[in-house]
């Protein structure tokens, strides 16, 4: 049985390496006697037409090895049902290492020099990655998140655990979500190690190809686990979430509205440049140029992950186009980010009873008198007083809808800060969050200069930024911010 | 309800009772009007399809394009707000709004008109309606004051987008609220959502269509409309959401459609003709220069169909039958409350007057003895 597990559990775990040398190279990493394997391990090479034969006795004989391997290493292997929990464990217990016993851990604390991608040094490369996980495993706060999801996987063997769905359901998606982490990387260290093995085996039988190959391999894992750094950074409850974003303009008239338009406008072309889907949900133009208020829907993922690095005030200082004296006036626009929650998910349950429904902009006698293409809505909360709005759906019965998702999330986003509040590990982020902070500065006169006020990241390319190149601001801030809280 | 209003009422009501008693002598009586109208089955002829609907068979390039949007644009912006001091039509906001509704519908992959990207102004766009059509269409929106959803063909609705076009008066926001009222009455009563319900004036279709998708499987809907067009567009629509088999669509006059289930209707639901005639001229020019007047003149004080709808509603509905009528306001609401308490008080119970979204009160509800 345990090894039918094991083999799951290699079956599902990814390798860019040839999949016959992957499942030959995993088996030798559980066996405690290397030597028989690699023998077999190098006739199946030279004999490819054996091939099948000689895997089939490579996997009786694993089979073995493996299981007593495991029992070794996993005590919990014969009584647990739950084939995660014990994955989990088994994972959790071992560090992955080479033939001659390599950790990642080690290669973090040998130090390889880190060269350039471009020079085919498995060590750089490898040292490189192991860096990389190294950094990913403290963005996920490793050690937390290993006790965490003990305590998770606790409570969902408790036999009452479903009496109470709800809270069920949140514990086994949270799990769930933990558990995807840990494989995560688990997954990635596996890999650089058969990538090692690969390579030295390799080195030891000359095959010139094989190691080129596997170098290869490395560099193409060495770029993508750069990519997994930073989708570490994203690795809040709530960071997968679309969102909701909503500039409002501070005070100054149309100067502070025109500014409030140019954020929204930011927001928008970054969100079509990441490939999002923008919806204008609400939006409260100025008489004369910009906007009031406005709230786009950005959908896909991770939108809230990133967007949520936006939040606070914005500062613009230019010369005014709406100043016949062309006097240098400095704006503000406040920008709040809202993730919108998957049904089931949500923090507060809201009561109809609870809600005020007003048509927006209603005039005259209504009903067959008029002929309106405009049905929005504004709906209030009653007890907390929250409003969300919503015109740019072509029914009144969408507006209402839309309203109310914007409603959920603002009410959800409340419940969430309350509760954070009282745990005291989230109330430093918190603050250094709130909307009223000032986070950005925008300098068009008399030098130009956008400035983040929390990392000191700046670009002197204004229109850009304007344009939507906001993710260098996005990513500093996040790695700074995560990378400070770990420290 | 305070004083001032009750005052205002009982003079209303001495009034209507007056005007309801000359014209129930003067109106043709239920059983009269079948005979002179020639009810038949709706004919083949298809409406108007949809523009978004309609199959990309134009094309045009992206810059094309873009002058007439930009050209649009500006006509729009042109208005300010001239329409809505006039007679509370829609401002350039609104209009511009409308564009980019327009440019939704027109187009295949509206995307490089509606995002400020820089695309090559050399590609070509696929179109549902000619470019020549579009400004034509576009003028009309503006210097004829045609109605944004017949230069679209469509009105969305709730969830619904209906067919519509000119001779059918376009769903209105405020009527959505009547499938409100209905979900809230069906989910208490099983009984009611298997019956049988009668939208009386159906026009596209909508409150059939609405209450269609809500009801049981045996749930059935009867929508009659005078007007043949009426029933064009209302058949177009229910077979557009596959309701055929629940909703049958029926030309003909008042309940005549309807005399084999007297007694047998579960509930009873319209948004009748109640604007009263003096009002008919002052319009939004959208709607009294484009719309049907057949389902907006209620006669001298609007109430005149509302009225007839009573007596239908005391007729048709079975015990524990449900009705709910649109009323142009307060006034009416009340005058109903009144009439139905004073001259139907042993057919209905439980009379409820209930508000819209912007506070007008504007539907009466009410269950059959």
């Amino acid at each position: 049985m345990s090894s039918n597990i094991l083999r799951k559990a290699y079956n599902k775990r990814p390798s860019s390496i040839i999949s016959r040398y992957q499942s030959i190279s995993k088996l030798f990493l559980s066996s405690s006697n290397p030597q028989i394997q690699s023998t077999d391990f190098y006739s199946s090479i030279d004999k490819p037409q054996h091939h099948a034969s000689k895997f089939e006795f490579l996997s009786k004989n694993a089979s073995g090895v493996s299981l007593a391997s495991n029992k070794r290493l996993n005590f919990s292997c014969g009584c647990s049902l739950n084939n995660t929990r014990l994955l989990f464990s088994t994972q959790a217990a071992v560090q992955p290492s080479t033939a001659d016993g390599l950790t990642v851990d080690a290669i973090v604390a040998n130090q390889w020099t880190i060269l350039d991608e471009s020079e085919s040094d498995w060590k750089s490369h490898a040292s490189a990655i192991a860096q990389s996980i190294r950094l990913i495993k403290k963005r996920l706060q490793w050690e937390k998140l290993k006790v965490r999801l003990e305590m998770l996987s606790f409570q969902l063997e408790k036999p009452d655990l479903w009496d109470d769905p709800v809270h069920a359901g949140k514990i086994s998606r949270e799990h769930g979500s933990l558990m995807g982490k840990m494989k995560l990387v688990n997954g990635l260290e596996q890999e650089l190690i058969e990538h090692i093995d690969m390579i030295k085996l390799a080195r030891e039988e000359e095959d010139h190809d094989l190691e080129s190959e596997s170098v290869k391999a490395l560099l193409k894992m060495r770029q993508s686990v750069k990519e997994k750094e930073l989708e570490a950074l994203l690795a809040g409850e709530h960071d997968s979430c679309s969102c909701y974003i909503e500039v409002q303009a501070g005070a100054g008239g149309t100067e502070s509205m025109d500014w409030a338009g140019m954020v929204m406008q930011m927001y928008k072309m970054w969100a079509e440049r990441r490939g999002y889907g923008v919806t204008v949900v609400d939006e409260m133009r100025g008489e004369i140029a910009g906007i009031k208020r406005a709230t786009i829907k950005v959908d896909g993922e991770y939108a809230y992950g990133y967007a949520k690095a936006e939040v606070g005030a914005h500062r613009l200082v230019r010369i005014s186009p709406f100043d016949a004296a062309k006097r240098r006036h400095t704006s503000f626009a406040a920008v709040a980010v809202t993730p919108i929650l998957g049904d089931g998910s949500h923090h507060v349950q809201i009561n109809e009873s609870d809600l005020r429904i007003e048509r927006y902009r209603s005039g005259g006698a209504g009903g067959q008198h008029a002929n309106v293409t405009d049905s929005a809505v504004r709906i209030t909360h009653i007890p907390t007083g929250i409003t969300a709005a919503c015109q740019n759906e072509r029914s009144q019965h969408q507006n209402k809808a839309s309203a109310m998702a914007v409603l959920q999330s603002r009410l959800d986003q409340r419940e969430m800060a309350r509760q954070a509040q009282m745990n005291s590990q989230y109330t430093q982020s918190l603050t250094d969050n709130s909307w009223g902070n000032q986070i950005r500065s925008y300098v068009l006169h008399p030098y130009r200069m956008v400035k983040d006020l929390r990392t000191n990241f700046e670009v002197s390319d204004t229109d850009s930024v304007l344009e939507g190149e906001i993710d260098d601001f996005i990513l500093s801030f996040l790695t700074d911010s995560m990378d400070k809280e770990n420290e | 309800m305070n004083l001032s209003s009750l005052a205002r009422l009982s003079s209303l009501s001495t009034v209507f009772a007056s005007r309801t008693l000359n014209r129930s002598i003067a109106f043709k009586p239920i059983s009269c009007s079948s005979s002179v109208s020639v009810p038949h089955a709706p004919t083949s002829l298809n409406p108007n399809l949809p523009l978004f609907l309609r199959p990309p068979t134009f094309t045009a390039t992206l810059s094309d394009l873009q002058k007439w949007q930009n050209w649009a644009k500006n006509l729009a912006s042109s208005i300010g707000s001239s329409f809505t001091d006039s007679d509370n039509g829609p401002d350039s906001e609104i209009l511009h709004r409308e564009l980019n509704w327009l440019i939704e519908d027109a187009l295949q992959n509206p995307k490089p008109l509606l995002t400020r990207n820089d695309s090559d102004h050399d590609i070509v766009l696929q179109l549902r309606a000619d470019l020549g059509d579009l400004y034509t269409l576009w003028k009309q929106r503006i210097e004829k004051r045609r109605p944004f959803q017949y230069i679209v063909g469509c009105e969305h609705w709730r969830d619904l987008v209906l067919s519509v076009e000119e001779g059918v008066l376009i769903p209105r926001p405020e009527t959505e609220l009547i499938i409100d009222l209905v979900d809230d009455t069906i989910k208490q009563n099983e009984e009611l959502k298997e019956g049988l319900w009668v939208d009386l004036g159906t026009g596209s279709g909508a409150i059939a269509i609405g209450i269609g998708k809500i009801l049981g499987d045996s749930g059935r809907v009867i929508a009659i409309d005078l007007s043949p067009i009426a029933v064009q567009v209302a058949s177009f629509n229910v077979n557009r959401y596959n309701l055929q088999d629940k909703i049958s669509v029926k030309q003909g006059s008042w309940f005549e459609p309807l005399i084999e289930f007297e007694g047998r209707v579960a509930g009873f639901v319209s948004n009748p003709p109640y604007i009263p005639s003096g009002h008919i001229k002052g319009l939004q020019a959208e709607v009294g220069r484009h719309e049907p007047i057949l389902a907006l003149d209620g006669g001298e004080d609007g109430m005149s169909d509302l009225l007839h709808l009573c007596k239908g509603a005391a007729l048709m509905l079975k015990p524990g039958g449900f009705f709910a009528f649109e009323t142009n306001g307060e006034d009416q609401c009340l005058f109903l409350v009144d009439h139905m308490e004073t001259i139907h008080h042993d057919s209905f119970h439980n009379l409820k007057i209930i508000p819209d979204f912007a506070g007008i009160q504007r539907f009466v509800t009410g269950i059959r003895i």
